[in-house]
């Protein structure tokens, strides 16, 4: 007998005596204490917050009595703002309060599960085996085994395990792929790291170590305004929403403040009452829409109209007819206005615009030795002379002697320094006028969106001007200013046709011509742009505009951006208080950002590390390039030659791959160890070999034939993310290829239904179920949990020790360790520390020292953006392969696998010997590396590691970050100051100095939010006199953007922009992505179809934008999902209000209930995104399995322009540039239910086991 | 009572241990005899079943059923107080109850799962805990009637416990609802569950917010849901 029942599980009996006999245990009763603590209605509170997914960044009380979290207030001891602003709190908002109920849920993962099918298959394997990763080569070896498995990812059949069964089996797999295919078949997904700093770094620093390829979030999010980077060389940077309260005419575009920013909308009604106008421009009906004294409601998808027709009257009042002198000033000075560009012939006689004139185009390069590619021209009015101003890129990189400090805004000559007055335009100048033709997008036909009849080539004169070349032919320019006034459509006086002299002539992009586009009437473009720019005129740019998803993401996101910064830019509104771009939309403001880097991708042991794009990742892997339905000749420029512009998506991004421009992971079909290793056996230098391989065809980048196994992604971690429930564009094709289990994809691919196939990619058949191993990290089973292989459970927020900064307020605040993490749960940085520690143990015998070979892209803020000023490919025979200049870097890092750990938690040494920076800074960190041995001690044990500094809490990683920050740390800030001021030439370390002694610790920020110091690594000021806002050190320290010109850019030049048209700004309708006709109208149910476009906002009840299970917001809405529809609509498909609606396309399908709601206009509809499946959703008529989520209709699409690299400011940055994931293109069929099927009548994620189509 | 003990053991997540001392468990049972002779020989014929059952089966469908999802449960408070901020009170003041006879916890669970809670009754004399067990009881009948409906073998515990102190007075509502609420009770049927009852401010005696907690007052472990408690935790939002 084992005496089972004689043992208690869960409690301690107290003992009669402890310590030693010291301590006595009465058992008398205690009430009368009850008074005592009653007074205390809690025995303690911290500070925390909630962190991953939402821009407030708002300071939390969280009470805790008994070691038990009992509920949460909002914090209100935030520093004071200045005399003249309203404070900051009260911060935080409904969905904030409602967190401390997630903890204790019966939704919260408590112990490590794993589908029980593997874990059989596992411990079979690995009492055969012994070694865990033979055991794992056991089972992902044989199909039959993986299958068993794979097939039932959402299907449930979990098991609880502990930690010390499914480490070894992580690890292992880690190390059976890194040893088989290569590290860079283990991937890693995480969002928003600026929300939970260390969490995020835990698994980024694990995968970094290993060789793993981190992925990317901001752009596969969509939130990335690709625009951004092409204007200022700048990923985003925002105002801090007190500058709101400086402006004194506000615009909301798109962004539907109150609902998504709550905490901040304050400073927007508080503004009002100062006299400030509100304008929102919105489709439907918003929370928005009731704050403005002005509502426009275009029709969705075409703001880029309206905002040319608004730039069309800003041009034509205040800068043609001159009715400011403040902006002429400010558009000379800091945008590209003046710079001149090349006008080439063409056959029919007309002229086309190209490039930048560039120094290297004139003889002896216009004195210029270094970087005259890059150096672009303008005419100087004092002078007459054409003339290389200071600033441009070319001075940035590279400069000697003399020309070292010239990349700075100073209205100066380069080479003499002699002040400048640079000319707006060549028209005063001009040697003559000459037809130039300019795409036009607005008549391109959809089945849902107006189009106008206007020709497709819109020729229109324009002034110019003679230059003579170095190789002795004559060139004609003209300036940006120039083009931009013709492409906007503004008669100027020089005849010709397609320029409008009033705003009622029918000629794009007049008031009048948008009418018919986006149905705003004339007049009120007229009125919103007068006054936008009038104000801007009379306060110096105190015009400001707040922009959101919304706007970023359609297919042409760029241009709907570029248009309403174009009204920015003309009207001097970028970089002044309370004016300028104000996108809020994700959360990519890590304040600490360079002292976060080196601890999050283990800069200080490895340099570089493996980054990858996400959108182009999943586009590329979950195989929906197999499907793809839009074509590129679609979104050409009608004034190239289609012949030479061939090829789809995925080629696109394959040529930008190999050319250098985006990342790839995995690389090579071969496994980057095994490369070094051959190249050695060979006796040549890896990146030489790989080369010569490369263009012989021997080795082949893995994009070229993504379903050949060895080019499968093996592995994925996912954490602080609910990649599969929440932004998975394209989910049916995730479980249908990704993960190989039950989908609900209802279309053909290109090999059954024919179709443009890729040029540069191997067709053959789809693989299904490519992941070995998805381990996703949560805190409560989301949609991706349904669907991994292992679940971990990870501390909540306030379980934890972590960071939060946010780009909505100045200051920086932690996380904090409430209670200890319940159950099973494990913080993240105890969790990826755990794994780190078994992987060391289980590759001995499996990898040693090994030398990994990493394909690095060129990459923005450092000298290889300027590798290739002509588009050159090697492939084509174009040039030479040149790794780092015509390709990627092929760079060998040397991994000391069994070491992963210890160097996991030490400060290596790479800091001190390479120092520390970011955006093209770099200064020396010896002494903060110094300060951290003394703060977090050092490493006693023998090693790799011995006498480094530790990190082995999460507070350590907390203080590593804050002392090699400059934010946190004066001291680095005045050293990051001055090493700026090497390269512009100009002293900057007077706005760091004051706070130089200041150093910011965890402890203080658990105290009070503390304001961070002003830092090179942003545009803006933490200051006492402005608040922050983007663009202010530009403006008024000189300092350039990092972009071609040094100054913002209306004109991109790159060949790739020409070629789609994009040069300049321009209307262009929503593309047609074909996802509705091959299927409507096939599977009826009796009930009548509707097509709508699918619009996916921001959700109002919610968990910030990730959870949307929390029973008490979701009773505040309907409690489950839900779209959005018209009542014209709604009509039309006999809908009533709370129906059982499905939607659906090739794509896949939703079960919903219906809103019928007068907010919503004819046409389209919306569903707010994350709504989970594992709430209230019904089976799918169409699919036969549960209905999906939002993304179960959405598929990625992507566009060539953002694939450009080694172009300055189109060059490749891990989430600033590269592809993005649009969804807002997108049908739907809408229909009412007919049958509302619950399945198996308990509400969980799994699908039913039918079969799909 | 070792019975209780038995019961809490049948319904921890399936464990070598546990399969193991099934033998023990059925004994133990005999001995005590404290349930009547149909009860003890389902939950007899459930145990014979976990000893012949795969233990990684067993665990699939423990946690398919107890780990997924708010309707099944075993926190007691899940039902009672759900995601609302009164939990965090009530499992405070449940901790406090173990305390107080010498019961601290030691494994990493709250205070309200239903095994945990049967052990401690285990360890209490007799009459003190069928007592406690009484008052937990409508909401430890509303999982086994749940059980019951979704054709689980585990309604065979829930019906002992029921056997020891008698079914609670709400019996057949619970049943009712059991068996008519659809996927999940709490989710589908929100629209009326949470449906905003009138403000009054004359009408009820007591004021306005006469359903809050007064503060100073001690508050006991509540485990009757007061008539309205779903109502009264939407609204101390």
């Amino acid at each position: 007998m084992s005496h089972f029942l004689d043992r208690l599980n869960f409690f301690k009996k107290v003992t009669d005596t402890f310590s030693g006999d010291h301590g006595i245990v009465t058992n008398e009763d205690r009430g009368w204490e009850d008074a005592y603590r009653a007074r205390w209605q809690h025995d303690k509170i911290v500070r925390s917050t909630h962190g991953v997914n939402c821009t407030g960044s708002c300071s939390w009380k969280i009470y805790v009595k008994n070691g038990l979290v009992t509920w949460e207030t909002q914090q209100t001891d935030y520093p004071r703002t200045r005399d003249d602003l309203p404070n900051h709190e009260p911060r935080g908002c409904q969905r904030g309060a409602s967190y401390s109920w997630y903890l204790y849920s019966a939704n919260r993962v408590k112990y490590p599960m794993i589908r029980g099918k593997l874990l059989k298959l596992w411990r079979d394997a690995l009492s055969l085996k012994k070694d865990p990763v033979d055991a794992w080569a056991f089972i992902v070896e044989d199909p039959a085994k993986s299958a068993e498995y794979k097939t039932q990812r959402g299907l449930g059949g979990f098991v609880r395990a502990t930690w010390e069964e499914v480490n070894p089996l992580i690890a292992a797999a880690n190390v059976y792929t890194a040893k088989q295919y290569g590290p860079d078949r283990i991937y890693g997904f995480s969002p928003i790291p600026a929300m939970s700093m260390v969490s995020y770094a835990a698994g980024s620093r694990y995968l970094s170590l290993i060789g793993g390829a981190c992925g990317s979030f901001y752009d596969w999010y969509c939130d990335l305004p690709p625009a951004s980077p092409m204007i200022w060389g700048e990923q985003t940077d925002v105002p801090e929403s007190a500058d709101w309260y400086n402006s004194t005419f506000l615009m909301m575009w798109g962004s539907n403040v109150p609902q998504t920013r709550t905490p901040d909308a304050h400073f927007m009604t508080e503004v009002r009452y100062k006299g400030t106008k509100t304008v929102v421009v919105c489709p439907d009906y918003s929370e928005a829409s009731k704050f403005a004294d002005i509502w426009l409601h275009p029709k969705q998808g075409t703001d880029a109209a309206v905002a040319m027709a608004m730039g069309h009257v800003i041009l034509r009042e205040f800068h043609l007819d001159g009715k400011s002198e403040y902006f002429n000033q400010y558009v000379r000075e800091t945008t590209d206005f003046p710079y001149l560009v090349m006008l080439d012939a063409r056959a029919d006689g007309s002229y086309v615009n190209s490039r930048f004139l560039r120094a290297s185009d004139l003889s002896d390069s216009a004195g210029q030795a270094n970087n005259p590619e890059w150096k672009t021209l303008a005419f100087d009015e004092k002078s007459g002379n054409l003339i290389v101003p200071n600033g441009s890129i070319g001075f940035r990189w590279g400069e000697k002697d003399g020309m070292v400090g010239k990349w700075n805004l100073e209205p100066k000559e380069a080479l003499s320094g002699a002040e400048t007055q640079l000319r707006l335009s060549v028209n005063e100048i001009r040697d003559q006028v000459v037809p130039v033709a300019f795409p036009y997008f607005g008549s391109t036909q959809h089945p849902h969106f107006a189009c106008t009849s206007h020709d497709e080539i819109q020729v229109r004169n324009v002034p110019a001007k003679k230059v003579r070349l170095a190789n002795g032919s004559e060139a004609l320019v003209a300036t940006v200013y120039d083009l931009t006034l013709a492409q906007y459509g503004l008669d100027r006086g020089l005849g010709g046709d397609n320029v409008a002299k009033t705003y009622d002539d029918d000629v794009p992009y007049t008031p009048a011509w948008q009418e018919k586009i986006t149905g705003v009437p004339r007049a009120q473009i007229i009125t919103v742009a007068r006054q936008f720019a009038e104000n801007a005129d009379k306060t110096h740019g105190k015009s400001m505009i707040i922009i959101g998803a919304a706007m970023n993401h359609w297919y042409h996101m760029d241009m709907n951006y570029r248009g309403v910064i174009n009204m920015l830019m003309m009207c001097g509104c970028v970089g002044q208080s309370g004016g300028g771009w104000a996108h809020y939309v994700g959360q990519e403001k890590l304040r600490p950002q360079t002292g976060w880097t080196a601890l999050a991708f283990a800069l200080d042991w490895h340099r570089p590390p493996r980054h990858m794009n996400s959108t182009s990742f999943f586009y590329i892997h979950s195989s929906q390039w197999r499907h793809e339905k839009v074509t590129m000749t679609e979104i050409l420029s009608p004034l190239v030659d289609p012949q030479q512009w061939q090829g789809t998506q995925i080629d696109y991004n394959v040529r930008s791959a190999r050319m250098g421009w985006l990342p790839t992971a995995p690389h090579f079909d071969a496994n980057p160890l095994q490369l070094v290793k051959d190249a050695e056996a060979a006796g040549q230098a890896p990146a030489a070999y790989l080369a010569e391989k490369l263009k012989a065809g021997k080795v082949n980048f893995a994009f070229e034939d993504p379903d050949n196994p060895v080019n499968f992604p093996r592995n994925m971690f996912v954490w602080r993310s609910n990649l599969l429930g929440s932004s998975g564009k394209g989910h049916e094709y995730f479980l249908k290829y990704l993960l190989g289990t039950t989908h609900g994809v209802q279309g053909k691919d290109l090999g059954e239904e024919g179709g443009e196939k890729p040029l540069e990619v191997k067709w053959r058949e789809a693989a299904h179920g490519k992941l070995d191993l998805l381990v996703t990290l949560d805190f409560r089973m989301s949609t991706t949990c349904m669907y991994s292989d292992i679940v971990l459970p990870t501390a909540t927020w306030y379980e934890k020790n972590d960071l939060n900064t946010s780009d909505m307020h100045p200051f920086i605040h932690p996380l904090s360790a409430a209670v200890d993490p319940a159950w099973e749960s494990r913080t993240d940085w105890d969790i990826f520390k755990g794994l780190a520690k078994t992987f060391s143990e289980v590759c001995v015998g499996h990898l040693g020292v090994e030398k990994d070979l990493i394909a690095l892209p060129t990459h923005h803020d450092t000298p290889t953006e300027l590798a290739m000023p002509d588009v050159k490919d090697w492939k084509r025979g174009e040039c030479d392969l040149i790794p780092g200049k015509t390709a990627p870097s092929l760079i060998v890092v040397e991994r000391d696998y069994p070491n992963t750990y210890k160097k996991f938690t030490s400060v290596g040494p790479l800091l001190d010997k390479l120092g520390n920076g970011g955006k093209g800074i770099g200064w020396n960190t010896e002494h903060e590396v110094e300060a951290l041995a003394t703060l977090n001690y050092t490493v006693q044990e023998e090693g790799v590691s011995k006498g480094r500094p530790c990190i082995n809490s999460d507070i350590d990683a907390a203080e590593m970050i804050m002392m090699l920050a400059p934010e946190t740390n004066g001291h680095v800030a005045v050293k990051a100051w001055a090493a700026l001021g090497k390269i512009t030439g100009r002293d900057h370390t007077h706005l760091a100095l004051p706070k130089e002694h200041e150093k910011i610790r965890y402890r203080d920020i658990q105290a009070q939010p503390r304001k961070i110091i002003s830092s090179p690594t942003w545009s803006g000021l933490e200051d006492e006199k402005v608040s922050y806002n983007a663009g202010y050190t530009n403006v008024h320290e000189l300092i350039p953007w990092r972009t071609v010109t040094g100054r913002q850019q209306f004109y991109q030049d790159h060949l790739w922009m020409l070629g789609f048209g994009e040069a300049m700004c321009a209307y262009r309708p929503p593309i047609d992505m074909k996802t509705v006709e091959p299927i409507i109208g096939q599977r009826p149910n009796g009930n009548k179809e509707i097509v709508l476009n699918f619009i996916t906002p921001h959700q109002k009840w919610g968990i910030h934008s990730t959870y949307t299970d929390n029973l008490i917001m979701l009773t505040l809405s309907r409690g489950g999902p839900i779209i959005w529809i018209s009542e014209v609509d709604a009509r039309t498909a006999g809908i009533v209000d709370n129906d059982w609606i499905e939607a659906y396309n090739v794509n896949g399908a939703i079960a919903a209930r219906a809103v019928v709601s007068q907010r919503v206009p004819e046409g389209m509809s919306m569903m707010y995104h994350a709504q989970e499946k594992i709430v209230n959703t019904p089976g799918s008529e169409i699919t036969g399995t549960r209905g999906g989520i939002h993304n179960s209709v959405t598929r990625t699409v992507l566009k060539p322009t953002h694939m450009i690299g080694s172009y300055a400011q189109q060059s490749y940055g891990f989430n600033y540039y590269g592809t993005v994931g649009a969804n807002r293109d997108e049908f739907i069929i809408v229909r009412k239910m007919a049958k509302v099927d619950w399945l198996d009548g308990e509400v969980s994620a799994e699908t039913t086991t039918a079969e799909a189509h | 009572m070792k019975t209780l003990k038995v019961l809490s053991a049948l319904l921890c997540y399936p464990q070598p241990e546990i399969q193991a001392a099934l033998t023990e468990m059925i004994m133990a049972l005999d001995e005590e005899n404290r349930l009547p002779q149909s009860q003890c020989w389902a939950v007899q014929t459930l145990m014979n079943q976990m000893r012949r059952t795969d233990l990684m089966d067993l665990q699939e469908s423990y946690i398919g059923l107890f780990d997924r999802g708010r309707a099944l449960s075993l926190h007691l408070f899940e039902h009672l107080h759900g995601q609302s901020r009164d939990r965090g009170q009530a499992m405070v003041d449940l901790l406090e109850t173990y305390r107080r006879h010498g019961f601290e916890l030691s494994a990493r669970e709250l205070p309200d799962y239903l095994p945990l809670f049967l052990e401690y009754l285990a360890q209490r004399p007799v009459d003190e805990a069928l007592s406690l067990l009484t008052d937990a009881m409508p909401v430890i009948a509303l999982i086994g009637a749940r059980l019951a409906e979704r054709g689980s073998d585990y309604h065979v515990v829930f019906d002992a416990l029921a056997a020891l102190v008698g079914e609670p007075a709400s019996i057949a509502e619970i049943r009712r609802q059991a068996a008519t609420e659809g996927p999940d009770e709490t989710v589908v049927n929100m629209d009326q569950i949470w449906e905003e009852e009138a403000v009054t401010f004359l009408a009820n005696q007591g004021g306005c917010g006469i359903n809050r907690p007064i503060p100073d007052a001690v508050q006991p472990v509540q485990w009757v849901p007061p008539p309205d408690s779903t109502r009264q935790s939407a609204r101390s939002l």
